[in-house]
């Protein structure tokens, strides 16, 4: 049982959905409120990993990361050495990768309150920022809490992108899916069938804990 | 999406915070990182998979070094090894990758060591009805052998002797399309021996694991196929020279080279092996 | 005072757009906007409170600007110190009543704060609610917290838009009463906007009506609703009856003149009016302006008895709709006492009896 790889794929995901609700957040944002006509064209960028095959993210995200990529270079001119197969590297790399996990769930919530909320408290006087704060975040939390548990779940259960950037160098990429993998191919089945049981049941456990957090219908005031 | 879940509602206003607090937290978890820093970091060919375990096992037990092992095609690591990959150390299934990455300037140019010949054979699982010992090719013209496997030709060295070998014997354009590829010789086995594939080209060295051992086999001759040389570098980038290169010094030992033997590896003269070959 | 002139291209659901275009001023207390679904009533009071903005024009409030389209200038709706009630009231649903009513309040010190809650709250009669929240308020309720939240914040302009539909008499009345008292006190400009007739008198001391966009009149409400002088108007006034007539003859002498209806073969006397003989018109009468009658009524003072047959009965809450063939088709508002007493049945023989000043002519 290979606790290294779990701990590495919980610690992937965990820094992957924090950071990515923090960018998410005012894209969805801007997203669900602007009247920008060219707002499509950023919705499809956002959506693109969700269409793409890993492997085409992997293969950018490498050339991107590596040393003749322009973020590997900065990287390496900062710390000394290039974003690919490090820890760093597959954190970057899964926010492209789950990055329309997080958004959509938001701008889902947000379009869905009711527009006379909001102007009702323009109208009393907030700002938007405290508009933001006071009225759409505290009624979007079942938007948010999707946002972060399905990035979370999605960062967990990557391989092809983890697998190009990440070089599967144990205990520092090597994610619990890609040793899964690697005892298949080593065929050790029961050690492969053990972790695998092993994230199915943490998966369901954090799954049921949000989904199980219900304790009210849905309230009607949330308009369409 | 239509999952969003039913959740008490919530009047406090910074709620993002603490989940990504929590979630931060994470990063502060005691990592294997540290255990993991001072080991040598080999690349290593798919068809070593347990021979290279077996003397890691051995060489860690006698000399207390740590080594973090990381199997696939040797092409793959030909690739990211070119892109910056951190290994110190580079087994190859064939020379010349090991060669080229010595011309480029990412090898050391002396650490060069053809450690070990491989060999392929026909392998069929043990509840197969055919014996390849018998038929020969012939087993792969059967109708029960609807599938049959070799590593992928365009990078895995193994492949490239399988597809050579079926070339040479005229079969190739007949057999074509009954083949699988595994993205390297470990796959391959893999795809067999879960019954995926009815058969397969295969590493020798990899018939000898114990859920292979039971297997059937024919070594397919050897004049049918360039000899699988097979070459370790040590790369510039590694962090640790002179630990790789005690690791190297134990490959040249009788027992190391025992070992290789043990997995149906043919061995280099000791003076064959130091000459570097273009 | 409020001074609007502002266009603006707007769209309701389902019908083509049209074109706002309003020069009004507001004075201090109540002017009711008053006028048909998609009239363009709600977009005005958006334009108003800045969460629209014009096309083209002015609003200035008080010498102060509060749009300028020729300056590209825009104040932000959070600056323009006005209250704005909406019809669906967009209370916080996850705020308390008292957190919604103090959530305009957040730039004052906490002490002045909580010294304005605490007089607001019982002058709605909302205090016992404070804690809960708007799901467990009932329409009134709501209505009230709705008010005094934006009140509390001592807007300097009020805007309500159809602020008291769905509840009953009484509780409008009461909350009405609130309203007035509260705004003896400030005298700032109230913009109430309605479709409902009664409300109007109820509320108004100034009625603006607003018909497709366009202000079709502007006065005491006497004059504008129970005189209409368009049939927009008419329709939207609660004018039951219109009928396309044409005038016979007019008779300055007596103050009336004739018109015989199109559809039917009898002459209405009328209020004498501009239009010459030949003239298309139509006439306007209020379903509760007709009497009937189920014998030929003799000796009265009214000038137009039509005999005709009632066609069908429907009882509509307290009033009971009855529509009658008397040449033309006329709709009569009965209360349920008198179809008792009277023992109306549809196919029965009865006459209208329609007061000459019940009869209005409205210009096409």
């Amino acid at each position: 049982m290979n606790f290294d790889a779990l701990l590495l794929s919980f610690r992937l995901a965990a820094v992957v959905s924090a950071i990515l609700l923090m960018l998410a957040l005012p894209l969805a944002y801007w997203l669900a409120f602007t009247h920008w006509r060219g707002k499509f064209l950023l919705e499809s960028v956002v959506a693109l990993p969700l269409v793409l095959p890993p492997t085409v993210l992997g293969f950018y995200a490498l050339i991107a990361l590596g040393p003749r990529g322009p973020l590997g270079r900065l990287w390496q001119f900062l710390f000394g050495h290039t974003l690919a197969f490090t820890f760093a590297g597959l954190v970057i790399a899964s926010l492209v990768y789950s990055l329309p996990f997080a958004v959509q769930p938001l701008i889902a919530s947000f379009e869905s309150l009711d527009r006379r909320l909001l102007e009702a408290s323009s109208i009393l006087g907030a700002s938007r920022l405290r508009t933001f704060f006071r009225i759409i975040l505290p009624l979007s939390w079942p938007g948010l809490i999707t946002a972060v548990v399905l990035s979370f779940a999605h960062t967990l259960g990557e391989f092809g992108v983890v697998l190009m950037v990440g070089g599967n160098l144990p205990g520092i990429t090597r994610t619990v899916s890609i040793d899964i993998y690697d005892r298949v191919q080593a065929l050790d089945f029961a050690a492969a069938n053990h972790m695998a049981l092993l994230l199915l049941a943490i998966s369901f456990i954090v799954l049921a804990v949000v989904y199980g957090m219900n304790r009210r219908v849905w309230s009607p005031w949330l308009a369409k | 999406m239509n999952i969003l879940p039913q959740i008490h509602q919530c009047e406090s206003a910074a709620l993002p915070l603490p989940i990504a607090a929590i979630l931060l937290g994470f990063l502060f978890f005691p990592c294997a990182r540290n255990a993991h820093a001072q080991s040598l970091r080999i690349a290593a060919a798919s068809d070593l998979q347990f021979a290279l375990g077996d003397l890691a096992a051995q060489y860690e037990k006698q000399s207390g070094a740590k080594l973090a092992i990381t199997y696939g095609s040797s092409g793959n690591f030909f690739a990211q090894i070119q892109s910056g990959a951190p290994f110190d150390l580079f087994f190859s299934a064939d020379i010349a990758y090991p060669q080229k990455l010595i011309d480029t300037g990412f090898a050391e140019s002396d650490s060069r060591y053809t450690y070990a010949f491989g060999r392929i054979v026909l392998w069929l699982p043990p509840e197969s009805p055919l014996i390849p010992a018998n038929l020969q090719w012939n087993t792969l013209l059967d109708a029960r052998i609807q599938k049959f496997a070799i590593a992928n030709p365009d990078h895995a060295p193994y492949g490239r002797a399988a597809v050579a070998a079926l070339q040479k014997a005229g079969l190739y354009e007949r057999l074509k399309s009954k083949l699988v590829y595994g993205e390297n010789i470990s796959q391959a086995a893999q795809f067999v021996q879960s019954g995926g594939a009815q058969a397969g080209i295969l590493a020798m060295s990899l018939t000898f694991a114990p859920a292979m051992k039971s297997g059937k086999y024919w070594e397919i001759p050897r004049d049918l196929y360039p000899p699988l040389e097979q070459a370790v570098v040590l790369l510039k980038s590694s962090s640790n020279k002179p630990a790789t290169r005690a690791f190297l010094a134990f490959l040249h030992t009788e027992s190391a080279r025992a070992t290789l033997a043990r997995y149906g590896f043919t061995l280099p003269s000791i003076s064959e092996s130091r000459e570097a070959r273009p | 005072m409020l001074f609007v002139d502002i266009r603006k291209q707007f769209r309701t659901a389902g019908s083509p757009p049209f074109l706002l275009d309003v020069r009004e001023t507001f004075a201090p207390g109540f002017t009711v906007l008053f006028g048909p679904s998609g009239a363009g009533k709600s977009t005005l009071l958006d334009c108003i409170s800045g969460l629209l903005r014009p096309d083209a024009g002015v609003i200035q409030f008080n010498g102060e600007s509060f749009f300028d389209a020729a300056r590209r200038f825009s104040l932000p709706a959070q600056l323009r110190r006005t209250a704005y009630v909406f019809q669906s009231l967009a209370l916080f649903p996850h705020l308390s009543v008292e957190a919604n009513v103090a959530y305009g309040l957040s730039a004052l010190p906490s002490l002045e704060r909580q010294e304005r809650v605490e007089r607001i709250l019982p002058a709605f009669h909302i205090a016992a609610l404070r804690r809960r929240k708007p799901a467990e308020l009932s329409g009134g309720e709501k209505q009230r917290v709705a008010l005094a939240r934006s009140l509390v914040t001592q807007p300097q302009l009020l805007l309500l838009d159809e602020p008291l539909t769905g509840l009953d008499a009484a509780l409008r009345q009461a909350i009405l009463q609130d309203l007035r008292a509260w705004n003896a006190a400030g005298r700032i400009p109230i913009l109430y906007v309605t479709h409902n007739r009664e409300e109007v008198d109820a509320v108004g001391e100034r009625v603006v009506a607003l018909i497709n966009g366009r202000v079709q009149e502007s006065g005491a409400p006497r004059a504008v609703l129970d005189a209409p002088r368009s049939i927009a108007l008419a329709q939207a006034a609660g004018f039951e009856n219109l009928l396309n007539a044409h005038v016979v003859e007019q008779r300055p002498a007596d103050g009336v003149m004739r018109v015989a209806l199109a559809s039917a073969n009898c002459e209405l006397e009328i209020p004498l009016g501009t239009a010459p003989p030949g003239a298309a018109v139509q006439v306007a009468i209020r379903a509760g302006d007709i009497l009937l009658a189920t014998e030929a009524p003799r000796a009265l003072s009214a000038r137009n008895v039509l005999p005709g047959t009632l066609d069908a009965l429907e009882p509509r809450g307290s009033l009971v709709v009855a529509q009658v063939n008397a040449g033309a088709r006329f709709i009569v508002h009965l209360t349920p006492g008198a179809v008792r007493s009277l023992q109306l049945v549809p196919g029965l023989r009865v006459w209208l009896v329609l007061k000459t000043h019940s009869c209005h002519v409205v210009l096409p």
